[in-house]
């Protein structure tokens, strides 16, 4: 038997197991998992739907841009599958137990990396049919296109997402073999010099252009690239479209040139398995094992928190060292709330700052919907489980001349300040890029410090309540009924949150909602959400302390 | 079996292993030993294959471990000292998994899984997953599975962590008939007395050098130490700055 035949035998074994692992898990986190992925993907058909009927409103140029919003759409998730690629590729590759595992099997190191790919691009190829399913459903239903065209879509898909994810783990690999830690700055250089490279590469175009489609791409900007010949996504959306249409030469040409171009990369991958990986595998594993630290990491801190009791002021300190130093945490944090930032400076770029005031309402309202999510998925995932993550070394906490009020408090607090300082933060820098006015910026900021500090409440008290101490492993801590419903809890406290600001704000632009019942409105609302806030800091709080008092440990 | 010429290791500015050479033959149960960090991990490591010597040579069975890894791993099996198991298969699954990654098709796998389970008590749970079993029960799957391909040699990294007596015992039985059929089998340990009761020989590596290699008897005339292979292993690897429990520590100064 071939080694890659027992490893998928070995994978569909695993698969197989599903129903017995699922049986483990909370019933309750599975049903809502579900009914939130549903709700999710109904959504986000809605919105798709919605944003394809205004685009036909607007005429024959909202028609132009339907037709190239296509590629542009497959362009935002080809680069999504790259980036997401090169993470879930460098952790498949170097930092998964597997790999050890495999590594003193009798495999070539080509076969293990082919391997390693295909369960990366799979890992991080999910976000990408859920996002596009939706997405060519409602253009489908838009557009009363049949059922051919989901054929067509998937037939064009499937060579897509292995094309981008071949070049996500080529520019890992390469980046592991030629730019180690210390090398970091230059291959920074040559990835932003490469990027440059492409742009002014890909800006060569024939000068002469239709004035719809210089307007067009003036107004979008990205369209350009999107659609550019070269470009696998513009195949991928011309190709779909030409088979739905019937054009089958030109259709059929351009899947061959996906085939072909994904054949190519997977060539590559190959013979990088074979030739380099081997020795990127030392230098990360063969880096040295004790790295020289400074003694005391942030040290100044420490002296400046001075004014604090000690017993919080070691706390405080224990616990940003410790998540200073877990690149688990801090890069999850950076990259998705760096992706925001990036994003909402873009506005003035993209002219988000001159659409109607119904769409600067609803971009408004989608980014603290997008900031808050994002808060409770971090908070669900490492406030939640702190406390548990103690584990044996809890008796340090429990033994030490401290109470447990103030060490759950201090943890909230912490939190707290974190959460509130990056969401207000980033509302604030989306209302400012769009200018959406004073009482508009109050409100969001307003949602967002009200959520990060329910959110944070919630997951310190909750993960008092519910804590574990024998469980090292986090994912099995937040997978208990104790996560689950610190996640229900925590979106429930955002949708209910944000949807009535949003309801009350949508009506006024839309069906002109009087000044006074606006303002009454406001204030009935914003009242709802502070009593809603307080109830949701106090009640977890006073749980978690009390549960934490009367243990035993 | 094993040949290792002029091995050398550096992790940045420390010296893991150093001109380190060892002939072991077949049939030998060898045991290695040192104190923390001295490059017992790291030698086996690069042995496995997992670990690029920075020069040196590492022969097992013939096959050199750089240029034919895939050969000399057909014949070697590694238990680590903190091994990976698929948590989501059985250990039915599990075992399969292994025999195909080796390409293993003796005529009744089946079978021949069949009979190892029960001669290692797990055949209670040969229907659980991984992640639902024991330590000790873990530890024993892992030696069901890393002798399924009859390897010629074998590396284990700290064989006796967190098993129960009646584990310890049939493991150490097991070596030996292991090694009284053939096989070559490399191990570290901490456990001096392990060391002392089942390994052919015996070598003591310290800062990455080999310092003390042979039978026990051998180790006593190369230390001048008549005592038992305790007293030999803390003679030989001395430290510089022994603990002194009357002297009080830096921080009861601070106390007081």
């Amino acid at each position: 038997m071939h080694p890659l035949t027992a490893i998928w035998i070995k994978n569909w074994n695993t698969l197989c197991n599903l129903r017995r692992i699922l049986q483990r898990e909370s019933i309750f986190k599975t049903v809502f998992i579900l009914l939130f992925a549903a709700g999710m993907v109904g959504g986000f058909f809605m919105m798709f739907l919605n944003g394809f009927q205004f685009l036909a409103n607007l005429g024959g140029g909202g028609f132009m841009i339907t037709r190239r919003l296509f590629s542009l759409f497959f362009l935002g998730l080809g680069a999504m599958l790259v980036m997401s690629n090169i993470i879930t590729s460098y952790s498949t590759l170097f930092r998964s137990r597997e790999t050890l595992f495999l590594l003193t099997a009798p495999l070539d190191t080509r076969t293990f990396v082919t391997y390693k790919f295909i369960e990366s691009t799979l890992l991080s190829s999910w976000a990408f049919f859920f996002l596009m399913i939706p997405f060519t459903a409602a253009y489908a239903w838009h557009e009363k296109l049949g059922l051919i065209f989901a054929l067509w879509t998937v037939v064009f898909s499937l060579p897509f997402v292995f094309l981008s994810g071949a070049l996500g783990s080529l520019i890992s690999l390469a980046a592991v073999r030629w730019f180690p830690r210390s090398r970091l700055v230059w291959g920074a250089a040559a990835v932003i010099l490469l990027i440059f490279a492409i742009r002014a590469i890909l800006q060569i175009r024939p000068v002469i252009q239709e004035e719809a489609t210089f307007i067009l791409n003036r107004f979008l900007p990205g369209l350009q690239l999107a659609t550019h010949p070269l470009m696998p996504n513009n195949w991928t959306a011309e190709g779909i479209m030409a088979l739905t249409n019937g054009q089958w030469l030109r259709g059929g040409m351009l899947w061959l040139v996906l085939v072909t171009n994904t054949a190519l990369l997977f060539l590559l991958i190959q013979e990088f398995g074979r030739r380099i990986f081997y020795t990127a595998y030392q230098q990360v594993t063969g880096s040295p094992k004790i790295r020289r630290r400074r003694d005391e990491l942030l040290g100044w801190l420490d002296r400046l928190l001075a004014f604090l009791p000690h017993d919080i002021r070691g706390m405080i300190m224990k616990d940003i060292r410790s998540f200073l130093r877990d690149p688990l945490q801090w890069s999850q944090a950076l990259i998705f709330f760096g992706l925001l930032g990036l994003y909402f400076s873009s506005f003035r770029s993209f002219h988000y700052n001159e659409m109607p005031p119904i769409w600067r309402n609803l971009v408004v309202f989608l980014n603290i919907f997008s900031v808050s999510s994002v808060i409770c998925s971090l908070a669900a995932r490492f406030v939640f489980p702190q406390l548990s993550l103690e584990g044996h070394s809890f008796w340090i906490l429990g033994l030490a001349p401290t109470g447990m009020r103030r060490i759950l408090l201090t943890k909230f607090f912490l939190a707290a300040l974190a959460m509130v300082t990056i969401s207000a933060g980033l509302m604030g820098l989306a209302t400012w890029m769009l200018q959406a006015g004073s009482a508009l910026s109050l409100i969001s900021i307003g949602l967002a410090v009200a959520i990060s500090l329910s959110v944070s409440a919630l997951s310190t008290g909750l993960g008092a309540l519910f804590i574990d101490l024998k469980q090292p492993n986090p994912a099995a801590i937040i997978s208990g009924f104790g996560g689950t419903l610190n996640l229900v809890l925590s979106l429930g406290m955002m949708l209910g949150s944000i949807l009535p600001f949003g309801l009350i704000w949508h009506w006024r632009v839309s069906e002109g909602l009087a000044d006074s019942l606006f303002i009454k409105a406001n204030l009935i609302v914003g009242l709802w959400v502070i009593l809603l806030s307080a109830l949701m800091v106090s009640l977890p709080l006073w749980l978690g302390i009390r549960s934490l008092k009367n243990r035993e440990y | 079996m094993i040949s290792i010429q002029h091995l050398n290791k550096r992790f940045g500015t420390v010296q893991a292993v150093n001109d380190l050479s060892l002939e072991i033959p077949a049939g030998e149960l060898f045991c290695f030993l040192g104190p923390n960090g001295a490059g017992k991990t790291t030698t086996i490591k690069m042995m496995t294959g997992l670990l690029r010597p920075d020069s040196g040579t590492i022969r097992i069975g013939g096959f050199d471990v750089q240029k034919q890894p895939v050969e000399a791993k057909r014949i070697m099996g590694y238990i680590p000292d903190m091994p990976f198991l698929y948590e989501k298969l059985t250990p039915v699954e599990f075992l399969k998994f292994v025999a195909g990654l080796y390409n293993v098709a003796p005529p009744d796998l089946s079978g021949h899984i069949e009979s190892s389970l029960r001669q290692f008590g797990l055949q209670e749970a040969r229907n659980a997953l991984i992640g639902e079993l024991s330590h000790g029960m873990r530890q024993r799957l892992l030696y069901i599975a890393t002798f399924i391909h009859t390897p010629k040699v074998i590396f284990i990294d700290e064989p006796l962590i967190g098993l129960d007596p009646h584990s310890i015992r049939m493991i150490k039985n097991l070596l030996r008939a292991k090694v009284r059929d053939g096989m070559t089998i490399l191990l570290t340990t901490h456990i001096l007395a392990l060391a002392e009761d089942i390994a052919d020989r015996i070598g003591i590596i310290s800062d990455g050098r080999l310092i003390a290699l042979g039978k026990l008897g051998d180790l006593r005339t190369q230390s001048g130490d008549k005592g038992s292979l305790e007293d030999i292993f803390l003679n030989l690897t001395a430290s510089p700055e022994p603990l002194n429990p009357s002297t009080p520590m830096a921080f009861e100064a601070l106390a007081k």
